[in-house]
């Protein structure tokens, strides 16, 4: 019971570091991902859209 | 002593209403005016595939990352103790694996699938495709019943409200949100609301653990559990706790969670290429690890909380016997309501709720996008237009959350909100692997040997108590024969596995696909 005991408690502590600099990276990168997507689905739109009127 | 007649006083005031009802309406809001970027289907569904790496990890934590999943999470870690970190352990480990070899969902992203079904149909055939469907959905569709369950447990927890009505109010309510803003937005939306989720879900529950920890002590949480559970508190192969076939099954659950659960594997579909998708499962291997590890630790901090509180002791550990399952699920939103201060608990509340929702929209545009583009689309030869798609797609996203509505309020639990997951999740998953397995990587895999592993998968459901209890004809003379208490899950699960890829192989063996249905598959591709 002792190993378990040292294993999960140092597992616990290192996942949850682990976790706290993933969280910041993410949070970050996620932002531009976002403004990115946006960009791009509004382009595409446009695309579209001028495509649509061109037929008419 | 039951829910009914249970009173909580909470930290949960009129400043935490305003905080969730605000936090609420802003993510509908942002969820409905994203509906100007969706043109098409592939919007709707896959966001157009233009996922970048940090986006596709937070949307992919933070669906997983749901109410349900920290509910019955810390009823996992409440019952279970550290032990049921193995969980957590198993998942990370399986996920990193599948990041670094790519194993089934690079070769699907590939493939530029949008569902599993749809690989069937590439690689099976166009009626493998529509059974496989339906499993999927079915399963799905059952996996997700008692969410509304799990997500009223947590809103009577936390804010004391033990009356059944203002409960059900409260509960229709959010879910006419998730269908608003699912029907509307589709996966533009999803992957938007999801990273918002993470952020402040994964903020709010760190501050959580360390105010539990600050609150209760490290070295007595240990030691309580040590005290209370003993050695099976801890060691998840004591014959007591867990043991070997669970462990065994959890590493099997891991896999499906990552690679082969469709919620998933509709994310490594919506990554921008093959590389992103090795690199999304790497980074969410930590997310995979996380979203069950946390809620253990708060599961097993609310057993040491109620342990040392002789009021709510008798509700929730009675002497001899264990809590059922609802007792257990409140456990962790009860101990949260008298940890966290007013202001605190309204936006970790609020955070729950809008991944409880995040959850749902993601589930719910899953099967609904299952149902349309695997069975009903094939059934009409591909023939429906975009706009047919999109309609169908919405009406069974209705259709479905009006059935989650009435199946999480009608059935009886009966087991650990995480087994009933497990093991309803199986019917599809243990057939769903052996063909993604085989499929890709086993060129004389047939049809009929899909269909073997397909319908043997689907008798994972005699994993479910109520189902045991219901035919009992069946399943005692299977105990009496074993010499055994109880069937579990994890047991029933293992069996059909194994049963579902030695019946894939023999029936390819035995039954090989003719060059006429060869030839066939080939032309679709």
């Amino acid at each position: 019971m002792v190993f378990w005991k040292l294993f999960w408690s140092i597992f616990l502590f290192l996942s949850i570091a682990a976790f706290a600099v993933l969280l910041i990276v993410v949070a970050i990168g996620g932002f531009f991902n976002i403004l990115t997507l946006l960009r791009t689905l509004a382009a595409e739109h446009q695309q579209e859209n001028s495509q649509d009127e061109d037929k008419q | 002593m039951d829910i009914a007649s249970l009173t909580v006083e909470t930290n949960f005031g009129a400043v935490d209403w305003c905080i969730v009802v605000a936090y609420l309406l802003a993510i509908v809001g942002i969820g409905v005016y994203i509906r100007r970027y969706v043109a098409n289907v592939s919007d709707f569904i896959v966001a157009g595939r233009g996922l970048g790496t940090y986006l596709a990890v937070a949307t992919m934590i933070g669906t997983e990352l749901g109410l349900v999943t920290v509910m019955y999470s810390s009823q996992k870690g409440f019952t279970g103790g550290f032990a049921a970190f193995h969980i957590a352990f198993a998942a990370a480990i399986v996920t990193f694996i599948v990041g670094l070899t790519g194993f089934i969902v690079v070769p699907l992203r590939a493939m530029r699938v949008m569902t599993i079904p749809e690989f069937y149909e590439k690689r099976f055939g166009r009626d493998v495709r529509i059974f496989g469907g339906l499993i999927l959905a079915f399963s799905g569709i059952l996996n997700m019943g008692m969410f509304l369950k799990a997500g009223s447990l947590f809103v009577m927890g936390v804010t004391g409200l033990t009356s059944d009505y203002h409960l059900k109010v409260i509960m229709t309510a959010l879910l006419s949100m998730v269908l608003l803003y699912t029907i509307l937005g589709g996966m533009v939306s999803v992957v938007i609301l999801d990273y918002i989720q993470f952020v402040v879900l994964s903020c709010g529950f760190l501050i959580a653990v360390a105010m539990s920890i600050s609150h209760l002590g490290y070295g007595n949480i240990v030691e309580a559990v040590a005290q209370a559970k003993g050695a099976a508190g801890f060691n998840p192969f004591d014959g007591e706790g867990f043991g070997m076939s669970y462990v065994l099954w959890m590493f099997f659950m891991g896999l499906v969670s990552c690679a082969v659960w469709q919620t998933s594997v509709i994310r490594a579909c919506s990554a921008e290429s093959t590389t992103i998708v090795k690199k999304i499962f790497k980074l969410s291997s930590i997310g995979f690890l996380i979203r069950f590890l946390i809620p253990y630790f708060l599961g097993i901090c609310a057993f040491v909380f109620i342990l040392g509180d002789s009021q709510l002791k008798p509700y929730f550990l009675p002497e001899g016997g264990q809590a059922d399952a609802q007792m257990s699920l409140l456990a962790m939103p009860v101990f949260l309501s008298k940890l966290l201060p007013s202001g605190l608990i309204g936006i970790v509340s609020a955070g729950m709720l809008a991944a409880f929702m995040s959850t749902h929209d993601s589930y719910l545009l899953c099967w609904s996008s299952v149902l349309t583009q695997d069975v009903v689309a094939p059934l009409f030869g591909n023939r429906l237009s975009s706009k047919t798609r999109l309609l169908l797609t919405r009406c069974f996203i209705l259709l479905i959350g009006i059935f989650i509505l009435v199946w999480g309020l009608w059935y009886p639990l009966g087991q650990d909100l995480w087994d009933y997951m497990a093991i309803s999740g199986a019917m599809y998953s243990v057939g769903g692997f052996t063909l993604l397995a085989f499929g890709l990587y086993w060129k004389r895999a047939s049809r009929v040997g899909a269909y073997l592993a397909l319908i043997t998968g689907f008798f994972a459901v005699a994993g479910l108590t109520p189902v045991q209890k219901s035919l009992p004809w069946i399943f005692e003379p299977i105990k009496a024969i074993l010499g055994i208490e109880q069937i579990s899950s994890a047991v029933v699960g293992i069996v059909v596995l194994v049963l579902a890829n030695v019946l894939l192989v023999l029936g390819s063996i035995l039954f090989p696909d003719s060059l006429r249905h060869k030839k066939s598959l080939k032309e679709f591709k």
